[in-house]
């Protein structure tokens, strides 16, 4: 084992010392040495249009895969295919149904593969590449799909697919890349040095606006994920938030008639928290906290999410302006009255 | 490092077709010299993202993130914007531009976030609806950066775009790169881009190399059918940005609160093709800017604005990017009075409007004869008693020797095509001159138009006056199969005598009730010997119900029977009740342009079919008729349909059967000029 990480620590250093320390390797070079580090993963599907493979990246020589958790994996015949056209029976370590990723192992040894670090070398406007089996286009022992792009934005994820909400709710990588396409899930994402940037993510649309979001989980998840799963912590999926009914605050909403009634404010208790924090009827509620609301339920799942004991602020606007109200600590009871 | 970032960069001024040759030879000059060592080959790859960031982070302190504020739409319907996307500081005074993504029509406000995350409540000012950009005012805004706009002349496909918002994310500008796609698109209004344009980053920046600011991204629906909003092509690579300079220069009527709309001029071409076809004006709708101007049929547009065109494709680029309100200069030629002539050079303004009047439908009160040769000016069959031209003393016989609205050139011998074109152009109430020729005798008279009559004559033309046979007794109407080669279940036709002219078409839908017997149709017979008018009786394919799947057979029936005698296009109609009477609107919607009349009764307008204004070319005379139920809802269509131009007459009830002889008399007028 010793010997082998040596290996391949002395293969980095010789790449190192033919690029040169501060100049990146070609993209080229790049590519060509991440793609060693992805595989095809086949499994189950195939039935009601879901997609019987994705991708995965390597991340120990002895064979240890990180993926997607996803409908593939729900099979006793997992088969991981590397870039050098074997063909591997892989088990399923565990899952991280927080991050939902899935760690396989396959029976091998001295496998390139990537290095599970920190990931503070990415940021907004970092180049990066995306190497899957999008659409399974890599057929038989063909080398995965590189596709090119930069990170667009840094955000936490907020998504869906079809009508269920994405269990993880940390940063990810929006990518100016498209990587929404079956197959791609587990892919890695590199940037211009290759380093392992991210994994990608699964098809998957914003709760907000719905469009499709092309994102990548940072590496630093998925250190932590693979870590989790390897010592039995996995952390059990977040509970969304629980709506609280802002009455229990002092306000009451115009009555909820529409899908998107907005936050007026209808009338305000007398000496209530509200009252006290100078929120008026004829409000309108644009927000909690960082949070923006434009409808009645979003207001009152957003004061959900507020923690039992922190300030709840509004951002509301009256008369054309802005005024904010702190309108004190949230209460614990969350459920509706 | 410095070396191989583009020049603009460094300098940050230098414009224009050479600043871009020299940094495409730079960029190649570095790119030969590096490929030659495969380590320096990442170079350019980190020099342009260095680029990339620094082109985003000049515009940056401009770009703010646009949030809806609840209250958009109302208890109707409307529904609330989608979510959150970008707007660009145009002037710390208060300043931003959005798009209407984010503040929609019917929005009264939006939230304007801060960087640091400070929210400010925002109000439209003005909005230019064609380019999808609104103007908001909010409070004083942290200095913002000094934008510099890229002059449209000076991009080129291939260049760098990069796409910057905040829709992410206030705190940080999100980045989208990409290249230039074409440099005028949707007819002039947009340079296009396959960076990514989403909501996220709608209302942010489109900035070069050097952080100069191309355009606004906008949703901006491509001229493809079923695109409505343009949000469509979000995930497609095709990403719209309008350039800023275009937008800054309208900012003063902005700012005024004004909505910018399109822009009408009120011309047809003459030419069907489009694009290559040539600028000569076909049409020129009544009451419209081109009119009030005194453009022509029959000129030729060849310069716009003083620039020169020379396909109608070229005349659409300079008119499509105006706003109702703009002048627009016209270059025209006439054609002179001689063949062969020097055409007659003019220049006339035109200021243009939003939307045109319905058009209206304007009559002298004649039918003209058939005649075999189209060239041949146009001679009187009938006259309808009290129009306008029985008041003048125009009588059946007169030939019309010339045709002028008094005060405008007149035009010799008018074909009866030529006569319709003419009304076409013309109001209801325009006094025109005839010049008229009675066995030899010319004289003239003068006759305002009047509109064209919404309720059915009890008088109407005599079928001889479509040709030379006499009108024949009920039994001279001879019952036939429309047969054909795909027609399983021929329709039954009425067919008047044989005539010279061609023949006016009443497709009547019954109840229905699977093929139609030739039994049925003797009720047809009287109406159609006397009128001249044919009747195609089709069968339903389901003996319940009327469907869409039935619309093919009755075209072809009329293309069969078409193919025996020579249809006048001007006078096809369609009619039913009940069920029949809703399958008669889904037929003349499919039949279009096609067809010039409906006439329905106790059959209230489809939902699914349409109403469009009345337009020269697909004029439409249409008879409404209904009882209790539906008799409040066939009001109503009657308003909406008159609201659109069209004559509306009465329908009478049909409880006794179809209304054959009325119908009849109906389809032959359509063609009354």
């Amino acid at each position: 084992m010793i010997a082998r990480r040596r290996l391949h620590l002395a293969a980095c250093l010789a790449v190192a010392a033919a690029t040169g320390a501060a100049e990146p390797p070609a993209p080229q070079q790049v590519a060509a040495a991440a793609a060693r580090k992805v595989v095809k993963i086949h499994g189950a599907g195939g039935v009601r249009g879901l997609e019987a493979y994705q991708s995965g990246i390597l991340v120990s020589p002895d064979g240890r895969v990180v993926t997607a958790m996803s409908t593939v994996l729900d099979s006793d015949e997992i088969d991981c295919v590397l870039d050098d056209g074997r063909r591997f029976r892989a088990t399923l370590v565990g899952v991280d149904p927080r991050r939902e990723l899935a760690v396989l192992a396959l029976d091998a040894a001295d496998l390139p593969c990537f290095t599970l670090g920190d990931d503070g070398h990415a940021a907004v406007g970092t180049r990066v590449l995306a190497l899957s089996n999008l659409f399974g286009v890599a057929v038989g022992d063909e080398r995965v799909s590189v596709q090119r792009g930069v990170i667009a934005a840094v955000v936490p994820l907020e998504a869906r697919r079809g009508a269920a909400e994405a269990p993880y709710t940390g940063d990810v990588y929006v990518l100016d890349c498209t990587t929404n396409n079956p197959g791609s899930p587990g892919g890695a994402l590199v940037d211009t040095r290759g380093r392992l940037v991210g994994m990608l993510g699964k098809e998957l649309r914003a709760t907000t606006s719905g469009i499709w979001l092309n994102y990548a989980l940072p590496a630093g998840e998925i250190a932590r994920g693979v870590e989790a799963v390897l010592t039995g912590a996995t952390e059990p999926v977040v509970g969304r938030p629980v709506p609280f009914d802002p009455r229990l605050l002092g306000i009451v909403l115009v009555p909820d008639l529409l899908d998107r009634t907005p936050p007026f404010v209808e009338s305000v208790v007398a000496d209530s928290p509200a009252d006290r924090a100078g929120v008026r009827a004829d409000d309108l509620v644009i927000a909690v906290g960082p949070r923006s609301v434009t409808t009645r339920a979003a207001l009152e799942l957003a004061v959900g999410a507020v923690a039992p004991g922190d300030p709840v602020r509004l951002a509301i606007v009256r008369a054309g302006a802005v005024v904010e109200c702190d309108v004190g600590p949230r209460p614990r009871d969350a459920a509706k009255p | 490092m410095t070396v191989l970032l583009p020049p603009c960069l460094s300098c940050g001024t230098c414009r224009g077709a050479v600043a871009s040759a020299a940094r495409v030879a730079l960029t190649l000059a570095a790119s030969i010299a590096l490929a030659t060592t495969t380590t320096a080959a990442a170079e350019p790859t980190l020099a342009e993202e260095e680029a990339f960031r620094a082109a985003a982070a000049r515009v940056a302190p401009a770009v703010v993130r646009i949030e809806p504020a609840g209250g958009v739409g109302t208890a109707t319907g409307a529904e609330a914007t989608a979510g959150a996307s970008t707007g660009l500081v145009v002037d710390p005074d208060g300043l931003v531009l959005a798009t209407s993504f984010a503040v929609p029509e019917d929005s009264t406000g939006a939230v304007v976030v801060l960087p640091d995350g400070k929210r400010l409540a925002a109000t439209p000012l003005g909005r230019d609806v064609a380019r999808g950009v609104v103007l908001l005012r909010t409070a004083a805004l942290p200095a913002a950066t000094t934008l510099e706009p890229v002059a449209r002349r000076d991009l080129e496909p291939g260049q760098w775009a990069i796409a910057v918002g905040r829709g992410w994310t206030a705190a940080e500008p999100g980045v989208a790169v990409g290249v230039v796609s074409a440099v005028e698109r949707a007819w002039g209004l947009a340079v296009q881009t396959d960076a990514s344009v989403s909501p996220m980053n709608y209302g942010g920046p489109l900035v070069d190399i050097a952080g100069r600011v191309i355009g606004i991204l906008v949703p901006l629906p491509a001229d493809t059918a079923g695109m409505k909003l343009g949000t469509e092509l979000y995930d497609a690579g095709i990403g719209f940005a309008v350039p800023l300079d275009e937008v800054l220069a309208e900012l003063p009527r902005l700012k005024r609160g004004e909505t910018l709309r399109p822009g009408v001029l009120g011309i047809g071409y003459r030419s069907r093709d489009r694009i290559n076809g040539e600028p000569v004006v076909g049409s020129v709708r009544q009451g419209s800017p081109a009119a009030r101007a005194g453009v022509r049929a029959g000129d030729r547009i060849v310069a716009v604005d003083g620039r020169p065109v020379a396909r109608i494709a070229d005349a659409r680029h300079r008119f499509v990017p105006k706003h109702a309100g703009d002048e627009v200069e016209l270059a025209l030629e006439a054609a002179g009075e001689d063949a062969g002539a020097m055409p007659v050079r003019r220049t006339v303004r035109a200021t243009l409007v939003e939307t045109l009047p319905p058009w209206q439908r304007a009559v002298l009160g004649v039918i003209t004869a058939a005649s075999d040769d189209d060239a041949e000016a146009a001679r009187v069959a009938w006259v309808l008693p009290g129009g306008p031209a029985a008041a003048a003393g125009v009588v059946a016989g007169d030939r019309i020797v010339s045709v002028a609205a008094v005060g405008a050139d007149s035009v010799a011998s008018p074909s009866p095509a030529i006569l319709g074109g003419l009304l076409a152009g013309w109001e209801p109430g325009t006094r025109v001159r005839l010049g008229l020729d009675r066995d030899g005798a010319t004289s003239t008279v003068e006759i305002d138009l009047a509109a064209m009559p919404a309720e059915v004559p009890d008088e109407g033309p005599p079928a001889e006056t479509g040709g030379a046979a006499p009108a024949g007794p009920a039994d001279g109407a001879q019952v036939v199969k429309l047969e054909g080669a795909e027609i399983a279940e021929p329709a039954v036709a009425v067919l008047p005598p044989p005539t010279r002219g061609p023949l006016p078409v009443l497709i009547h839908l019954g109840p229905p009730h699977g093929p139609v017997a030739e039994a049925e149709a003797v009720v047809w017979k009287a109406a159609v010997a006397s009128s001249g008018v044919a009747v195609i009786l089709p069968g339903s394919s389901d003996a319940r119900q009327w469907s869409r799947d039935d619309v093919p057979a009755v075209v072809r029936a009329l293309q069969s029977l078409d193919a025996r005698r020579r249809i006048d296009p001007a006078r096809v109609a369609v009619a039913g009740s009940a069920a029949g009477g809703s399958f008669a609107w889904l037929l003349a919607e499919r039949l279009g342009a096609a067809c010039r009349g409906v006439a329905v009764s106790d059959a209230p307008l489809p939902r699914q079919v349409t109403v469009e204004s009345a337009e020269p070319g697909a004029a439409r005379w249409i008879l409404l008729g209904g009882r209790e139920p539906l008799r409040a809802r066939i009001e109503h269509d009657r308003g909406r349909l008159e609201k659109s131009g069209y004559p509306v007459g009465t329908l009478p009830d049909d409880a006794a059967g179809p209304p054959a002889a009325l119908l009849c008399r109906w389809v032959s007028l359509l063609g009354l000029l």
